[in-house]
């Protein structure tokens, strides 16, 4: 029964591969027939509207992957945007102090989601619920009106491709070094997102902590009984998810240079974060998936709408249309219920 | 791959040096083209000017939220002004797309159409912040971009939007005018409020109380909030009258139909009523006007969005333009209610019935929108 190693890490993570495709077939497309597909602002365009709903999902994912929902999601994130448009701007030293303010209250809020729900025995569904109502709040508090000044410079360096974060900032002799050049044209945010997600989630996900979540969404009785940290795993989930919300907030906020405390969109986010993890082939009941999946799935997510501004299709019926896209893309990470030998498998 | 990135963004800075040397509109100094129809928001609204471009032109409308009557009336009437003869030739490319309450959606699709050479953009802002990366980008590609209705806190884009606190004064003069014919110059009128924290709702209301204080009269105002929808606005005047008794006049910001539902319901005696403007209520109206329901009907029109896309035109083709554009208000009153043509008695009561703008040449009546409907359901 000996198998090739690729053939085995295909057959474990069937869902991510075929997400992973479906992702560079519809971009791939999406590219072709752009009348700029191809160039530099055109990814710069699509990364930027894809990194903040990339954290959330990614910040979904975690606590999913421990057999859990977190509906304070898209609130978390409202909230570290409004905290980011207030705090980041001024000198170089308070954008930097803003900015790890806004990561430590987002990790702080994670944190004391994974508390109510380890200690205060609260289902993760309702205990995020309500935190997530409170999470609004706070945002309403620190921003009644929409709005905000974060720096300007900021905003335009980190929304653009590496050639203007440097001329930006006056750096790699404005862009223009030698050894910039094969860089210059990704886009920030490309690297940002996956700056942190190798940095943060690759190393959680290999220690013991990161894995006893995965142990606790195949199996809680199991993970117990083999004396895994359970408490502190599923605190470090949720924490690890008030995290990549935060990260999406300051994004958001630098995006945006302004906080809006808006419930709508804070309500669209967790709902969206949510299909980018199933679109990942991240399986709801826990235990089977990953942050980088997610990151996928909310790729495709963003891909998928893309379409409606180069194609001609009637306004009323896009969001059909999307419904429709989304639900087949979602029945492909199901495939593998057409190829069980045993129907008890299904139950896994 | 990687020389080709190389390319596109070596013709990309070219292109960009190039461009920055006429980057955005110049402010320049009034007045502006067809003053009628483009009318300055105040005496203090600079004026713009775009460099002409050569039509026929590239157009998109990106759309924050869309679920209620107005925005898919808005859309409609946007399609139907797209094919209006007096445009049709100068607009090459047409699209509409919604990105839902979604800031970064509704950013990346603005961006995308400047990217994809379209040469104006009309919006409604999801939020009134936050553009200031597409204005930079749709100034450095000489790209205008039009936000209607929901507009930004900002004076480096042209805008297009009605006077609400006007719209707040001119209901409140007419119930006045109508209470004084009746001989009271005192009493108690209600207020129906839209959406709180809405700037919109605010600025009705002090038009409507400023008004109601400045005429000298005792007026005791009930507030209830009815958030522009008839069932809201329905329930909270069914209270209000079950509470208060009778009011000598009603002010409703929106859910006017809903309003003097729950006035018929409980038996209220009809008075004069300001509205927006619901087929609904100017069906009630129409109908009820002899029994003393006399109204007064103005509406935020979905129509706007023909106006913003006029006015897009006319910058594009280099005209001089208002940076805040003051639609006028349409108004209509009870002794100027007439089925089939202010007012549908064939059509539903929720379809907003302002759609013309006789000043700015848009003309898409109520009947030629919901017949393009049935044409896409085909």
């Amino acid at each position: 029964m000996h198998q090739p190693a690729w053939k085995r890490w295909l057959q474990q993570n069937l869902g991510f591969a075929s997400a992973l495709l479906l992702l560079a077939a519809i971009y791939l497309l999406y590219n072709m027939l752009h009348p700029r597909g191809f160039s530099s602002a055109v990814a710069v365009q699509n990364a930027n509207e894809t990194a903040a709903i990339a954290f959330v999902a990614m910040a979904q994912t975690i606590p999913v992957l421990a057999g859990g929902l977190d509906l304070s999601v898209g609130a978390v994130m409202t909230l570290t945007s409004c905290i980011a448009s207030v705090l980041v701007n001024g000198s170089p030293a308070e954008i930097v102090f803003g900015m790890i303010a806004t990561l430590l209250s987002g990790t702080a809020f994670g944190l004391a989601n994974g508390l109510i729900v380890v200690y205060g025995r609260i289902q993760p569904i309702i205990a995020t619920l309500a935190t997530g109502a409170i999470a609004i709040g706070l945002a309403l508090l620190v921003r009644p009106k929409p709005g905000g000044d974060v720096d300007g410079d900021l905003g335009w360096a980190l929304t653009n491709s590496v050639w203007d974060f440097a001329d930006t900032y006056g750096l790699a002799d404005g862009g223009d070094a030698w050894w910039l050049r094969p860089f210059a044209d990704i886009p920030v945010p490309l690297i940002i997102v996956l700056l942190v997600t190798a940095l943060v989630w690759v190393p959680f996900r290999r220690s013991v902590t990161g894995r006893t979540v995965y142990a606790i969404g195949s199996a809680e009785g199991a993970a117990f009984m083999s004396g895994l940290p359970i408490a502190r795993a599923k605190i470090a989930a949720f924490t690890l998810g008030g995290f990549f919300a935060a990260c999406g907030g300051l994004y958001l906020a630098i995006q945006t240079s302004s906080g809006n405390a808006d419930l709508q969109q804070a309500g669209a986010y967790t709902l969206n974060s949510i299909a980018a993890v199933v679109l990942g082939g991240t399986s709801l009941l826990g235990g089977v998936g990953g942050a980088v999946a997610s990151l996928v799935g909310a790729a495709i997510l963003r891909v998928i709408s893309f379409y409606f501004r180069i194609l001609d299709i009637d306004p009323l019926l896009q969001p059909l249309i999307e419904g429709l896209v989304l639900l087949v893309a979602v029945s492909f990470g199901a495939i593998r219920t057409l190829r069980v030998k045993n129907k008890l498998d299904l139950f896994r | 791959m990687r020389r080709l990135l190389q390319f596109t963004t070596a013709i990309g800075a070219l292109a960009l040096s190039a461009q920055l040397a006429l980057a955005g509109p110049a402010v320049v100094s009034g007045p502006g083209a067809d003053p009628a129809c483009f009318a300055p928001w105040s005496a203090d609204t600079k004026y713009m000017q775009w460099e002409a471009k050569p039509g026929p032109y590239k157009i998109a409308i990106v759309n924050g939220f869309v679920g209620n009557t107005w925005r898919i009336q808005m859309i409609k009437t946007a399609k139907a002004f797209a094919e209006d003869p007096a445009i049709k030739d100068k607009i090459k490319e047409f699209k509409v797309v919604s990105t839902g309450t979604d800031a970064p959606a509704q950013l990346g699709a603005i961006e995308d159409f400047i990217n994809q050479g379209f040469d104006a953009i009309v919006t409604i802002a999801v939020s009134p912040d936050g553009f200031d990366r597409v204005i930079r980008l749709a100034d450095k590609n000489n790209v205008v971009i039009v936000p209607f209705d929901n507009v930004l806190d900002t004076d480096a884009v042209m805008q297009v939007n009605e006077d609400q606190l006007a719209m707040g004064r001119t209901w409140a003069e007419f119930v006045l005018k109508e209470l004084k014919a009746q001989g009271k110059t005192s009493g108690k009128v209600l207020e129906v409020r839209g959406l709180p924290g809405n700037s919109v709702d605010r600025d009705r209301s002090i038009g409507i109380n400023d008004t109601l204080k400045a005429s000298g009269g005792n007026w005791e105002v009930v507030q209830v909030v009815g958030n522009w929808d008839d069932g809201t606005a329905q329930k909270v005047t069914a209270d209000a009258i079950a509470v208060h008794g009778k009011f000598d006049a009603i002010l409703a910001q929106g859910g006017t139909t809903g309003v003097v539902q729950a006035m018929i319901d409980a038996k209220h005696p009809m008075v004069p009523i300001a509205g927006e403007s619901e087929n609904g209520f100017r069906k009630l109206v129409a109908k009820h006007s002899g029994e003393g329901l006399k109204g007064i009907s103005i509406g935020q029109s979905p129509g706007l969005v023909a106006i913003a896309m006029k006015a897009a035109v006319a910058a594009l083709e280099g005209q001089v333009m208002p940076q805040l554009i003051s639609v006028p208000l349409p108004v209509a009153t009870y002794d100027q209610l007439k089925d089939g043509e202010n007012f549908w008695s064939d059509l539903p009561d929720n379809f907003f019935t302002v759609n013309e703008f006789p000043p700015c040449g848009v003309n898409v009546s109520g009947p030629a929108i919901m017949s393009k409907s049935e044409e896409d359901v085909k």
